[in-house]
C-alpha cells in the first residue's frame, strides 16, 4: 500500500532500452510465438489478415514505449517475419 | 583422605545472618572433616594464603570452600588450590551467600542450619571426587567473521593484522552495512562512506581476509579450537573473476526495482551493484526480477553488453566447507518496519519515512542526490516534524529499551536539513535527550540553539492525512498544552531490532539471545564481549544497539579475544565431561539421541562385538543430559559422577 503510493525518486535518471518491432506481414504465418514469449507483452495479433491468410503481430495501441529491445520475437519467430529496431532518443 | 572446610564471612555479608562460629564448630565436630575455619574475605589474598598455609601444615588433601556463588570465585580458589600443589577438582563450593544469607536475611537460625546442610553436601561430595586433568585440543588458529558491516570489518583487518586467516561472510552482496547507507556521522560530522569505504578495500585487498559476499553460513559444528562451518555462496549469475565492474550491463536491463539499499527511494536495475562504491564491485543479477527464468532466457541484453562475457544465466549456489577456531558474530541490527507504527501513519501514508530512508534522502551520493524530496510527489518539504522513540521505549511495541543512536542522528538530520532548506522548520518529539558520549551533549546544544530546532517534550498521539498534509497531534508536557503540526513530511525514529535471521544463526552459534533477540555476552560488565558458547565472541549492534564508536569498539575488544584464543599453544578444556563406564553401558543408544551436542556415538569394538558409545570429548560440554538419561549407570559426567551426587544428596537428607 505504502510502496504504491510512493515513486522511485531517482526516476529520471534510470535509463531503460526501447526498441521498435518490425513486422514482415506477408511472411507470418501466425503462429503467435512472438506474442506468447513477448516479456513486456507489447505485441497481439491484428484483426486483418495477411495475403497469406493468416492474422499478423502487431504493436499494442498504446505501448509503443515499451518494448525494450530484447530481440526475444526475432529469436522464436520460425519464418524471420519480424525483427526489433534499436530507438536511441 | 583430609577435609578442610574454610567458611568466608564476606564482611556481612554472610556473618551478617549466618551465626560463623556457631556454623564452624558445628563443621568441625563432623566425622569426615579434619580440619574446620573462618576467614573475613576468603577470596582476598590473605584470605587464599590461610588455606594454602593450612594444605601445607595440616596435609589437606579434600578442600570445602564455604562462601558465594562458584560463578564468582571458583577460579580463584581453584588456582589458590593449585598453587598449593593440590587438584582443582577436589575442591567444592558450599554457596552460603547467595543461595542463603541473600535469600534469609530476617531468618538467621535457621539460615545458619541451612549453611551448615550445604557445607555438610559439599563435604559429602568432595570425599568422592578424583582429580582430573585439563584436556587439550588442537587449535585451529582460523577465524570465521559473520557481518561485512563496520564491526565485521574491524574484527576482520585487527585479526588478520594480527597475522591469521579471516573468513569474513556477508549476506549482501556487498560490504558496508549499514554504515555505507549513512550521510554523515555524528558528532563530527565526517562523511560515512568517506571513512568506511577505505576499510571495506583494505579488508577485500588484505592477504589474509578470505572474503564470501552474496553468502550465508548454513551450518556450524564442533567447539572451539576445530568449528566446521559450512557456507553457501548464492549465484550471482556474473562470474566475479571475469566482471570488471565497468556497468555496461545495468544499462541495457529494462528492468527497474526499487533498491533495498537507498531503503527502496530509489531504483536499480535487475543487475545491479547495491551502490557505486560496493565492495567487491562485481554485479550481481536479481533472478526474481529479472526477466529470465532459470528455464527460459527471454532476454540477453546484459550478456550482449558484457565485454568480458561474465555473465551465466544457469550459475548454481555453491557450498564450501572451512575450518576454524573461532567464530566472531557481527550480523548488526534492522530498524522496526515503519508499518509496525501505524499510530504515527507509518506505512499508511506515503511521507512517513524512518531514520534510514531519510538518512538517504541527505546522502550526496542518495536517489535524490542529497536534495530532501517527499517520496509521495519529489516536492521538497518546508516543515519536517521528528517522532522520537517510535517503538523503543515502549514495551507495547515489545521493545522496553532504548534504542540509544536516535537522539544523536535525529539531532544530525533536523541540522542537515535546516542547511539544505534554510527557510525550512524542525520540530523534534522525545522522551528525554540522550545524549551519552564524547561530544555528544555539545553536538545536540548547538544544533538547539544555533539551528534554532523546536524540542518539544512529549509524545506524538496521531499522525493523519489532511489534503497533501500530515497533521500531527501531540503534547508538550513543559506547557500542557496540546500541540497540532501541520507537515510536510514525518520522520520516526523506529526501534533498534536485531538483523532478520540473527535468531536462527545464534542457534547455529549455540550463542544464548536475550528476549528481544540480541545476543548475550557471558557477564554484562566483566566478559562483554564473550559469548556463554566458547569461542564465540559478539562484536556490533548484534548484541545491543550500538553506534559506530561502540561498534569498532567492541570489534577490536572481539579480535583481542581472539588473538589470546590463538596465542597459546594448545587448547585446554575444562575436564568436565561424559564419561563411558564401559561395564555398565550394552549400547542402548538411548543418549546418542539426546546428546544436544552430537558428542556421543555408538562404536563397535570387533566385528561382532558388543556395541558401547563413545564420547567426543571435544564437542561435550559436561551438560549431564547423557547420565540423566541412562537407565543403567552407564555414563558419568568426571567431577559430577553419580557417585557424587549421590553422597551429596543422601548428606543433605540424613
Amino acid at each position: 500500500m505504502l510502496k504504491a503510493k510512493r515513486k522511485l525518486l531517482n526516476a529520471d535518471k534510470l535509463q531503460v532500452p526501447c526498441g521498435r518491432p518490425v513486422v514482415f506481414e506477408e511472411r507470418c504465418k501466425g503462429c503467435r510465438l512472438c506474442v506468447e514469449y513477448c516479456p513486456k507483452q507489447v505485441l497481439e495479433m491484428s484483426k486483418d489478415f495477411n495475403e497469406k491468410g493468416y492474422h499478423y503481430p502487431q504493436l499494442k495501441q498504446g505501448q509503443e514505449k515499451d518494448c525494450i529491445n530484447c530481440g526475444y520475437c526475432q529469436e522464436v519467430c520460425p519464418d524471420f517475419a519480424i525483427y526489433v529496431e534499436k530507438v536511441t532518443s | 583422605m583430609r577435609i578442610g572446610v574454610f567458611i568466608c564471612h564476606c564482611g556481612k555479608n554472610i556473618a551478617g545472618v549466618i551465626d560463623i562460629k556457631r556454623l564452624t564448630n558445628s563443621v568441625a565436630e563432623l566425622e569426615e572433616v579434619y580440619y574446620a575455619t573462618d576467614y573475613v574475605y576468603l577470596c582476598s589474598e590473605p584470605g587464599q594464603k590461610a588455606i594454602q598455609d593450612q594444605i601445607k601444615e595440616l596435609g589437606l588433601t579434600h578442600i570445602v570452600v564455604a562462601a558465594c556463588s562458584p560463578k564468582m570465585h571458583a577460579t580463584t580458589f581453584a588456582q589458590a588450590l593449585e598453587d598449593a600443589g593440590v587438584n582443582a577438582y577436589l575442591l567444592e563450593i558450599a554457596n552460603i551467600r547467595e543461595q542463603c544469607s541473600w535469600v534469609h536475611p530476617h531468618e538467621p537460625e535457621e539460615a545458619t542450619d541451612k549453611a551448615f546442610e550445604l557445607i555438610k553436601a559439599g563435604v559429602a561430595k568432595v570425599g568422592q571426587a578424583v582429580p582430573l586433568q585439563p584436556l587439550s585440543v588442537p587449535l585451529n588458529r582460523k577465524v570465521l567473521v559473520v557481518g561485512g558491516g563496520i564491526a565485521g570489518i574491524q574484527a576482520a583487518l585487527d585479526i588478520a593484522n594480527g597475522g591469521f586467516d579471516v573468513y569474513l561472510v556477508e549476506r549482501t552482496p556487498s560490504l558496508g552495512g549499514h554504515m555505507a547507507q549513512l550521510s554523515e556521522t555524528f558528532p563530527t560530522l565526517d562523511c560515512s562512506s568517506c571513512i568506511l569505504t577505505p576499510r571495506m578495500v583494505e579488508a577485500a585487498k588484505h592477504p589474509k581476509i578470505h572474503l564470501y559476499t552474496y553468502s550465508e553460513v548454513k551450518e556450524v559444528q564442533g567447539v572451539v579450537g576445530q568449528y566446521k562451518v559450512k557456507i553457501e555462496q548464492k549465484p550471482r549469475y556474473v562470474d566475479p573473476v571475469k566482471c570488471t565492474g565497468c556497468g555496461d550491463c545495468t544499462e541495457v536491463c529494462p528492468v527497474i526495482v526499487p533498491n533495498e539499499f537507498e531503503q527502496n527511494l530509489g531504483g536499480r536495475k535487475a543487475i545491479y551493484v547495491p551502490f557505486s562504491q560496493a565492495v567487491p564491485l562485481k554485479y550481481t543479477i536479481d533472478l526474481e526480477n529479472c526477466l529470465n527464468t532459470r528455464k527460459l532466457v527471454v532476454c540477453d541484453q546484459c550478456y550482449r553488453a558484457c565485454g568480458p562475457k561474465a555473465i551465466n544465466y544457469l550459475m548454481e549456489p555453491k557450498e564450501e566447507e572451512i575450518e576454524v577456531g573461532a567464530i566472531v558474530v557481527a550480523t548488526g541490527y534492522d530498524l522496526m518496519p515503519v508499518e509496525d507504527l501505524k499510530e504515527y501513519g507509518g506505512g499508511l501514508y506515503p511521507d512517513v519515512v524512518s531514520g534510514l530512508e531519510f538518512e538517504r534522502l541527505v546522502t550526496a551520493s542518495g536517489p535524490t542526490s542529497g536534495v530532501v524530496r517527499r517520496p509521495s510527489d519529489g516536492k521538497i518539504p518546508k516543515r519536517i516534524v521528528f517522532i522520537q522513540c517510535a517503538g523503543s521505549r515502549d514495551p507495547e511495541h515489545g521493545c522496553a529499551y532504548c534504542s540509544k543512536i536516535c537522539c544523536m542522528y535525529t539531532a544530525k538530520h533536523a541540522f542537515m536539513f535546516k542547511h539544505a532548506v534554510p527557510d525550512g522548520e524542525v520540530f523534534v518529539f522525545y522522551i528525554d535527550v540522550r545524549a551519552a558520549g564524547k561530544g555528544y551533549e555539545e553536538f545536540v546544544q548547538r544544533v538547539m540553539e544555533e539551528e534554532r530546532i523546536a524540542y518539544l517534550r512529549g509524545k506524538v498521539s496521531k499522525v493523519f492525512q489532511r489534503d497533501d498534509k500530515l497533521i500531527v497531534w501531540g503534547s508538550d508536557t513543559l506547557t500542557g498544552m496540546a500541540v497540532e503540526i501541520e507537515a510536510d513530511m514525518v520522520v520516526l525514529a523506529p526501534a533498534v531490532v536485531p538483523s532478520k535471521g540473527a535468531k536462527e544463526l545464534a542457534k547455529l552459534f549455540k550463542t544464548p539471545v536475550n528476549e528481544y533477540g540480541f545476543l548475550d555476552e557471558v557477564h554484562p560488565k566483566l566478559r562483554p564481549v564473550e559469548s556463554s558458547a566458547m569461542g564465540v565472541y559478539l562484536a556490533g549492534a548484534a548484541q545491543a544497539p550500538k553506534d559506530i564508536p561502540d561498534s569498532v569498539s567492541q570489534a577490536s575488544a572481539a579480535a583481542s579475544k581472539v588473538l589470546g584464543l590463538f596465542s597459546q599453544e594448545e587448547l585446554a578444556l575444562e575436564p568436565i565431561k561424559a564419561e563411558v563406564n564401559l561395564d555398565n553401558c550394552d549400547g542402548c543408544a538411548l543418549c546418542v539421541g539426546v546428546c544436544p551436542y552430537g558428542a556421543i556415538s555408538l562404536v563397535q569394538d570387533e566385528p561382532d562385538g558388543p556395541r558401547h558409545i563413545q564420547v567426543h570429548k571435544a564437542l561435550c560440554q559436561g551438560c549431564g543430559v547423557c547420565m540423566a538419561t541412562c537407565p543403567k549407570e552407564g555414563v558419568n559426567v568426571a567431577g559430577f559422577t553419580l557417585a557424587q551426587l549421590r553422597e551429596q544428596l543422601r548428606a543433605m537428607l540424613k
